[in-house]
C-alpha cells in the first residue's frame, strides 16, 4: 500500500487544522491513540470530509478519551456498545459517514455480540478496532486478545484462561464485507487504510495493532514494525478471496503480520441496501419527523 | 368466554366473534388469558360487551364456549349459575361431571357434535370452530348475517374454504335454535364507527403518527406485539424496523438514532428493560431524548410471561445509575395509548430526557372498541434549534448551564457549532471535565430539569363525581376497572370516584392532596404487592390511605371484586 502523500496533505492543511481542538491530550507518551487519531484526521481530510460530513462514535476506554480531542460531532457512549450506537446514527442520517472506535476489551468481551451482528448486518460504519491487547484505562488487565501467559494486573501469574481470540479470524468467519489491518505506529499506512475504509459502503473492520507503552511492554512499536508487511508484497494477492485472507489471519505474529486491505467483498449489499421497508435515497430519517396519516390503518380496524 | 387448549383456535374464534360484535355497534372490552407455551395448556378469550361503554372484564361469565374437555372443566367455576355452556364435545359420557354440575347450577348446555358436522359438510378439524361460533352466536340471540359477514371477510381470499365454513356455520346456527329457548335475533343495521384495537397496536400507531422513523426491538412478551405491528405497518410509512440481537442493541440503536436527530423508539418488558437501563443513564447524562415502552408482566425473573402486572413502576422511576431528570408515563387502555406515546416523544425531545412508557399485558394484547383516533391534535414538539438560528449557535450552547436546566439541542452536523455528546462528565460544549465546580453545576442542571416534567405532561384526571363515598387513586389499566366500577356502583346507590395518574414519575403530589381534601375515604389501587404509586405519594407527603387494594397474582382487577371492595369499604353501607 502506498503511503500518504504528505505533499497532498499540505495542500489541505487548513482543512486538516480545523479538526484541532485546544484540549490537552491525556494519553500516555507513546500511546498508539495519537497515531490513530492523527491518521483518521488525515484520512478524513484527504477524502474531503469535514466536521459536517461525519459523526464519530466512541466507546469507553483509553480510545474514548479522544471524544473531545477532535473538532467534530462526537458521541461517547457506554463500554462495549459503540457498534449498535453507531448503526443507529447511520440509519437516522445515512448521508453522513459514521466512524466508531473501541478497544479490544469492549469489542471482544463486553460487546462481542454486537460485533458479530454488526458484521452480519453490514451496517455502513467504519470501525476502528483499537487492539492494544489489554484493558488499559482500568490499569492493564488482560483481555481475550492478550496472548496466553502474559502477565497483567488481574493475572499476575500470567493470563491462563482459554485460547486467545484471533480477532481477524473471528471477523472473517462471519463473512464480512471489508477487513483491513494496520499499525498505530505507521501513520502513513494507517491513513491510506482508513481512506479505503471511508470509501467502503458497508461495515469496515479496521484492525489497528496499537502500542500500549504502559501496560503492554511485550509488544511495542518496534516489535510490531519488525513484523509487518503490506499485502501488496504478496504477488497476486486477491483481496476478494476470503480464504487467502484467513490464511494471513492465521499466521502467527512471529511469522509476519500482513497489513492493508486483507479482504473485501464487492458483491455484498449493506444494511441500507437490503432494508425492505424503504429506499435510503435523498431523504434522511432526520428530516422525516412529521405527522403521518394513519387513516388506512384505522379503516382496517373497522368491521 | 372462549376457552380451549393453546393451539385449539381460541384466538381465531375470539377475533371473529369480537369483530362481529363490533360490527353491530357494541362496546367491547376483552382480555386473553394464556400460558407461555405454543401448544396445550389452557387458553381463554374473555369478551365483555354492552350497549354502553365498558372498559374492564369480569371474573364471571354469562356464556362459555368450550373448545375441549379440559378447558371446560377448568373454567366451569367461572360460569355464573344460570349461564350457558356451549360445547361440541362428542363423547358425552366423558363429561358426566360437567353435565351434572350444569344441571345442579341451572346452566343451559348448548351442544352439537362439532366434529361430525364439520366433516359431514366436507370440512376438517379446523372447521369445528365454525360450529362453535354458530352455536354461540345463536345462543346469544345475535343475527346470523353479522357473523357470516365477518367469516366471509376473514376467508375472502380462500373461496373454497369459505364456502364450507359458511355451510358449517349456518347449519350450527340453525340447529341451535332448537336447543335453547332465547328470543329471535333482531337484525338492526347500525353504522359501527368504533375501531377494534389492542394496546400494542395503539402504541405502534401513535408512534408512527408522531413521526417515529426507526423502531428497534427484541421480542419479549407482552411487548412483542409492538414490534410485530411496527413491522407490518413499516412499508406503508417507510419506517425502518429492525429486530436487534438483544435489548442492549435495540436501545443503543434507538439512542443513536435519536441523537442523530430523528424519532425512534424501542419496547420491551421488565427483564429486557433491566438490560437497557445503563443506556437510560447514558441518555440522562448526554441529554439525549429516549423513548422506551415497557410492557409489564409479573416478575421477578421470568415470572409469569403471559400475565399482567403493575410491578415495574419503581424499576422505571429508579432505573439507571446516577441522578437525572426523567419521565415515566403509563397508558391505561388502547384508547389513551395512542395519545400517551405521542406525549412521550414530545416530552423526551423537548426536555432532552429519557421517557419510559409503562403498559401492561392486560393492555398490550387486549382489544377494546374505541372512538377512531383524532389525528394531529397533539402537535409535534421537537425542541430543536432549526433554520437561521443554527448559524448563531456556539458549541457551548449545547449543555449551557441555565436556570431551568434546559439548554439548546440541534441535529449534529446541521450547524457549524459541533458538540460532544459525552457520556463522561463534561462542560458546556461536551468537553470532558473532572473539575468540582463544573461537574457539580452540570449534575445539578440535569437534575433540575425534573421540575419541567410535571407542567409539560398530562395532568392527573378525576373520573366520577368530585366527591364520593369511596375514592381510589391509581395508574395504568386500573383506570378501566374503576370506570366500570363507578357506573356499576352508582346503580347500587354508591358513589365512587377515581384519580388517575398518567405521569407516574415524577409524582404530582398536589393532585392527590387536592383530591384527598375533598374526599374522606381515599384508597390506593395497584396491580402490585407493595403499593408503588402509594410509596411515591407518601414521599410527596400523602400517606394516609383509608385502604389499599393490591393484587399481584398476574390477574387483572375484575369488576366483581372491585364492587365487593367498594361495598365493604363504604362506611355505614346499607348493602354490606
Amino acid at each position: 500500500m502506498k503511503s500518504t502523500s504528505l505533499q497532498n496533505l499540505a495542500v489541505h492543511a487548513e482543512q486538516y487544522q480545523k479538526f484541532e481542538t485546544e484540549q490537552v491530550m491525556t494519553w500516555c507518551g507513546g500511546c498508539g491513540n495519537y497515531g490513530i487519531q492523527n491518521a483518521l484526521k488525515r484520512a478524513l481530510t484527504l477524502e474531503g470530509l469535514g466536521a459536517e460530513d461525519f459523526i464519530y462514535c466512541f466507546d469507553v476506554g483509553c480510545s474514548g478519551n479522544g471524544s473531545d480531542k477532535i473538532h467534530a460531532n462526537t458521541i461517547h457512549g457506554l463500554h462495549g456498545r459503540v457498534l449498535p450506537l453507531a448503526s443507529g446514527v447511520k440509519v437516522a442520517n445515512h448521508k453522513l459517514k459514521v466512524v466508531a472506535g473501541a478497544g479490544d476489551g469492549a469489542t471482544f468481551s463486553e460487546g462481542v455480540g454486537h460485533l458479530v451482528h454488526a458484521v452480519r448486518n453490514d451496517y455502513p460504519v467504519v470501525f476502528l478496532h483499537h487492539d492494544n491487547q489489554n484493558y488499559a484505562l482500568t490499569t492493564g488487565q488482560a483481555s481475550s486478545l492478550t496472548p496466553a501467559g502474559c502477565k497483567r494486573s488481574a493475572t499476575p501469574y500470567g493470563e491462563a484462561w482459554g485460547e486467545t481470540i484471533n480477532p481477524l479470524q473471528m471477523v472473517l468467519s462471519l463473512k464480512p464485507s471489508w477487513v483491513g489491518r494496520s499499525l498505530s505506529a505507521d501513520t502513513d499506512h494507517l491513513t491510506e487504510l482508513l481512506r479505503a475504509a471511508l470509501r467502503h459502503e458497508g461495515f469496515a473492520f479496521v484492525e489497528i495493532l496499537q502500542s500500549c507503552p504502559t501496560y503492554n511492554r511485550e509488544m511495542g512499536n518496534k516489535w510490531f514494525l519488525e513484523r509487518v508487511k503490506d499485502v501488496s508484497t504478496i504477488a497476486g494477492y486477491d483481496p476478494t478471496d476470503i480464504w487467502a485472507a484467513r490464511r494471513l489471519a492465521e499466521m502467527p505474529y512471529d511469522e509476519g503480520i500482513y497489513t492493508g486491505v486483507l479482504y473485501h467483498n464487492p458483491q455484498r449489499e449493506n444494511f441500507l441496501e437490503v432494508v425492505p421497508q424503504r429506499e435510503f435515497g435523498d431523504s434522511v430519517l432526520v428530516d422525516e419527523v412529521r405527522h403521518y396519516d394513519i387513516g388506512q390503518e384505522m379503516a382496517a380496524m373497522k368491521p | 368466554m372462549i376457552v380451549g387448549e393453546s393451539g385449539s383456535g381460541v384466538p381465531s374464534v375470539g377475533v371473529i366473534m369480537a369483530k362481529s360484535l363490533q360490527s353491530m355497534g357494541y362496546y367491547l372490552a376483552t382480555d386473553r388469558e394464556f400460558p407461555s407455551l405454543i401448544k396445550g395448556g389452557k387458553h381463554c378469550q374473555v369478551i365483555n360487551f354492552d350497549d354502553e361503554p365498558l372498559w374492564a372484564t369480569s371474573a364471571e361469565t354469562d356464556i362459555i364456549i368450550a373448545m375441549d374437555k379440559k378447558s371446560m372443566q377448568y373454567y366451569l367455576p367461572r360460569l355464573r349459575d344460570g349461564g350457558v355452556l356451549v360445547h361440541g364435545y362428542e363423547r358425552l359420557w366423558g363429561i358426566g361431571d360437567v353435565l351434572e354440575e350444569c344441571e345442579r347450577r341451572n346452566i343451559t348446555v348448548v351442544h352439537l357434535p362439532a366434529r361430525t358436522i364439520a366433516y359431514e359438510e366436507g370440512g376438517n378439524e379446523l372447521m369445528t370452530n365454525m360450529v362453535m361460533i354458530g352455536m354461540a352466536w345463536r345462543a346469544l340471540s345475535l343475527p346470523y348475517a353479522a357473523v357470516a359477514a365477518q367469516v366471509s371477510k376473514k376467508f375472502a381470499k380462500k373461496p373454497k374454504i369459505l364456502e364450507i365454513d359458511l355451510r358449517v356455520l349456518e347449519r350450527a346456527y340453525a340447529a341451535t335454535e332448537k336447543l335453547i329457548d332465547v328470543p329471535q335475533p333482531c337484525a338492526e343495521a347500525v353504522e359501527a364507527e368504533k375501531i377494534l384495537v389492542d394496546g400494542n397496536h395503539a402504541i405502534a400507531l401513535g408512534a408512527v403518527h408522531a413521526g417515529c422513523r426507526a423502531y428497534f426491538g427484541y421480542p419479549m412478551s407482552p411487548s412483542t406485539g409492538i414490534l410485530k405491528h411496527m413491522a407490518s405497518m413499516s412499508p406503508r410509512y417507510g419506517v425502518v424496523v429492525k429486530q436487534a440481537e438483544d435489548e442492549i442493541t435495540a436501545v443503543q440503536q434507538t439512542l443513536g438514532a435519536m441523537y442523530a436527530g430523528t424519532r425512534s423508539m424501542t419496547a420491551t418488558s421488565g427483564g429486557g428493560f433491566d438490560l437497557m437501563t445503563e443506556t437510560v443513564s447514558l441518555a440522562g447524562i448526554t441529554e439525549t431524548p429516549l423513548v422506551i415502552a415497557i410492557a409489564q408482566r409479573p416478575g421477578p425473573g421470568t415470572g409469569l410471561p403471559t400475565w399482567t402486572a403493575q410491578g415495574d413502576l419503581h424499576l422505571c422511576a429508579y432505573s439507571g445509575h446516577g441522578e437525572y431528570a426523567r419521565a415515566v408515563l403509563a397508558v391505561s387502555d388502547s384508547e389513551d395509548a395512542f395519545y400517551v406515546i405521542q406525549e412521550a416523544f414530545n416530552l423526551a425531545e423537548e426536555l432532552q430526557i429519557p421517557v419510559l412508557v409503562l403498559t401492561e399485558k392486560l393492555i398490550a394484547d387486549s382489544y377494546w372498541t374505541v372512538a377512531p383516533y383524532v389525528q394531529g391534535n397533539i402537535p409535534i414538539k421537537r425542541g430543536l434549534v432549526t433554520g437561521d438560528a443554527l448559524g448563531e449557535l456556539v458549541p457551548s450552547d449545547r449543555y449551557k448551564i441555565t436556570e431551568s436546566g434546559l439548554s439548546k439541542r440541534w441535529v449534529p452536523t446541521r450547524s457549524e457549532a459541533y458538540y460532544f455528546a459525552n457520556g463522561d462528565e463534561h462542560w458546556e460544549d461536551g468537553t470532558l471535565t473532572e473539575e468540582a465546580d463544573q461537574a457539580g453545576a452540570m449534575y445539578a442542571k440535569r437534575v433540575r430539569k425534573e421540575q419541567l416534567v410535571i407542567p409539560s405532561a398530562p395532568a392527573p384526571t378525576v373520573y366520577g363525581p368530585a366527591v364520593a363515598d369511596i375514592s381510589f387513586v391509581g395508574w395504568g389499566s386500573t383506570k378501566c376497572v374503576m370506570r366500570d366500577t363507578i357506573v356499576a356502583a352508582e346503580r347500587e346507590g354508591l358513589t365512587v370516584n377515581y384519580l388517575h395518574y398518567t405521569l407516574v414519575y415524577p409524582f404530582d403530589g398536589g393532585a392527590v392532596a387536592d383530591f384527598a381534601e375533598g374526599n374522606p375515604n381515599v384508597h390506593l389501587i395497584e396491580g402490585n404487592a407493595t403499593g408503588q404509586l402509594g410509596q411515591l405519594a407518601a414521599r410527596a407527603g400523602h400517606c394516609d390511605w383509608a385502604g389499599k387494594c393490591l393484587k399481584s397474582d398476574g390477574r387483572p382487577f375484575y369488576l366483581e371484586e372491585m364492587l365487593e371492595y367498594v361495598r365493604a369499604h363504604v362506611p355505614h353501607n346499607p348493602t354490606s
